[in-house]
């Protein structure tokens, strides 16, 4: 059995005295989608922030590739892709060239960014200010830098907030597409017809730590619901626990 | 690879800076006050060191070190505040990389303003036929310019060390009115409570600590006002008269830029490690 491509290990994560991530342990395969959902607080965004290399676990290791952050920063960020919840763009600076600082921070060739935004319909509004976009518009920007050089990780923390249902099926579409191509994703969601849609495997998170985890009908027949919805509903109205 | 992403940071530093309507603000203003101290050398010619020339000198130190102090600290507050720092820190850049971008394109926006005023103030100068004497107007020039890079560094440890613009800002006021306004007074208050005899070393060491008071003492000098300065600089003068007297200069100016530059990537990287 090959070796997973991300293991989180026991990971937990204390901020100001206070515990956000209480021992969070999971293994992911290349080419695998995880979404991870939960209320607000849950503590989503810390884990995703953790694998990304922002911040760094108060206890436990993280290994993306066999790389750890700790020990090889370089290697460990080329692995990476991320796409961040909240994002203010620079004034003054157009679409393409955002994407093209960051395609060639990244190393990707500049023929890449035309196609990024192809990718994500804005081909047409790369010369327009980055700042003067809509809320959705500015996600499908950060979709395409997250994708820049094709990462063999994707990390993305709520990546459908603000699209239309147009775009939130085109981004299913993408984000499966990469997949089949052996990128490995892991994204966090409020929006659980997304999760349905998209992840091999979904975790619901409660104070920091993984409370039910299982492939989207292994959730439903679980708790005996009828979608992903309903069955974190339930779970929730229920205090969130496995039982 | 990694002097190609410092390329790429200070690249982006100068488009945003030249697109940014606060550098086109600081270049107005610092094109007015080029202009003004046209005005002042036209009464007499500013040749050599005089109350004139101590005006002009004192002029550039109110107004160059806030300047650089705001937009040099914003730079990094702004990356903070936005989410621009927390995205790049995933991408493959090193602290050093990136802080050097930024020093240098912040440099480049802030010599280029400098540069237009200069180039402005000549120009109107030679037009009307009463311009600068050329040494002088290369001396201050030299020394805006020097001025600017040794805030530049400065700037650089402040906004390392503020969370968000605000409290960049109230640094650098600190920074600039401590270093600026309130240094002979409180030269003055330190040096009466040490013994006679510490009191030339003492002032050499805070003088070192003080970039403002480095570049001010070089230009005064260089100007062949070394004598105003009293017995307690006797040092100094003789030190910057000399040929190399120049080349120290550069020499201690480099030292204080890759010192509080190093200082802050050394901050920058801790805050990074231990996120």
């Amino acid at each position: 059995m090959p070796e997973p491509f991300v293991q989180m290990q026991h990971v937990g994560k204390t901020i100001k005295g206070q515990e956000i991530i209480r021992d969070f342990h999971i293994n992911i395969r290349e080419g695998e989608v995880i979404a991870l959902c939960g209320g607000n607080g849950a503590g989503k965004s810390t884990i995703l922030r953790m694998m990304a290399g922002i911040i760094h676990p108060s206890r436990g290791e993280i290994t993306v590739g066999g790389f750890q952050w700790k020990t090889n920063r370089r290697r460990y960020a080329e692995l990476i892709g991320y796409m961040p919840d909240d994002y203010r763009f620079s004034a003054g600076l157009t679409a393409k060239e955002t994407l093209l600082f960051w395609a060639k921070l990244r190393g990707a060739p500049a023929s890449r960014v035309d196609e990024a935004l192809a990718e994500v319909g804005l081909e047409q509004t790369g010369a327009k200010p980055v700042a003067s976009f809509s809320k959705g518009m500015r996600q499908r920007i950060l979709f395409a830098q997250a994708m820049i050089s094709r990462p063999r990780l994707l990390l993305m923390d709520e990546p459908t907030n603000g699209l239309d249902p147009y775009w939130m099926d085109t981004f299913v579409k993408l984000v499966r597409q990469a997949a089949d191509q052996g990128q490995t994703v892991l994204f966090s969601t409020h929006q659980l017809q997304v999760a349905e849609a998209l992840a091999d495997r979904v975790v619901f998170l409660r104070g920091g730590a993984v409370q039910l985890e299982g492939s989207g009908e292994e959730i439903r027949s679980r708790l005996g619901a009828a979608g992903l919805a309903e069955a974190f509903g339930e779970w929730y109205a229920g205090g969130g626990n496995s039982e | 690879m990694t002097m190609s992403r410092t390329v790429q940071i200070a690249v982006r530093e100068i488009k945003v800076g030249f697109r940014n309507p606060w550098a086109y603000t600081f270049l107005a203003l610092f094109a007015l006050f080029a202009l003004m101290l046209l005005l002042i050398n036209s009464q007499s010619v500013v040749k050599g060191y005089s109350g004139l020339t101590g005006t002009l000198l004192n002029l550039i130190l109110y107004l160059l070190p806030l300047m650089t102090l705001m937009l040099g600290s914003f730079s990094l507050t702004g990356d903070k505040e936005d989410g621009s720092w927390e995205l790049l820190s995933v991408y493959p850049l090193s602290t050093v990389s990136y802080m050097a971008g930024k020093f240098i394109g912040q440099a480049a926006v802030l010599l280029s303003m400098i540069a237009f005023g200069y180039g402005l103030a000549g120009t109107a100068g030679w037009a009307a036929g009463n311009g600068f004497d050329p040494s002088a107007f290369r001396l201050l020039a030299g020394f805006s310019f020097s001025l600017a890079m040794l805030y530049l560094a400065a700037a650089m440890l402040v906004g390392t060390l503020a969370r968000n613009r605000w409290q960049a800002l109230t640094i650098a006021v600190a920074v600039w009115f401590f270093t600026i306004i309130a240094w002979p007074p409180l030269l003055i208050a330190v040096l009466g409570m040490l013994p006679y005899l510490w009191i030339k070393p003492a002032v050499s060491v805070l003088t070192l600590l003080n970039p403002a008071e480095i570049s001010r003492l070089f230009a005064i000098v260089k100007l062949g006002g070394g004598s105003v300065l009293g017995p307690e600089y006797y040092d100094w003068v003789k030190w910057i008269r000399e040929p190399s007297g120049t080349i120290g200069y550069i020499a201690v100016s480099l030292l204080w830029i890759f010192g509080a530059s190093g200082l802050s990537v050394y901050l920058w990287e801790r805050g990074r490690k231990h996120a």
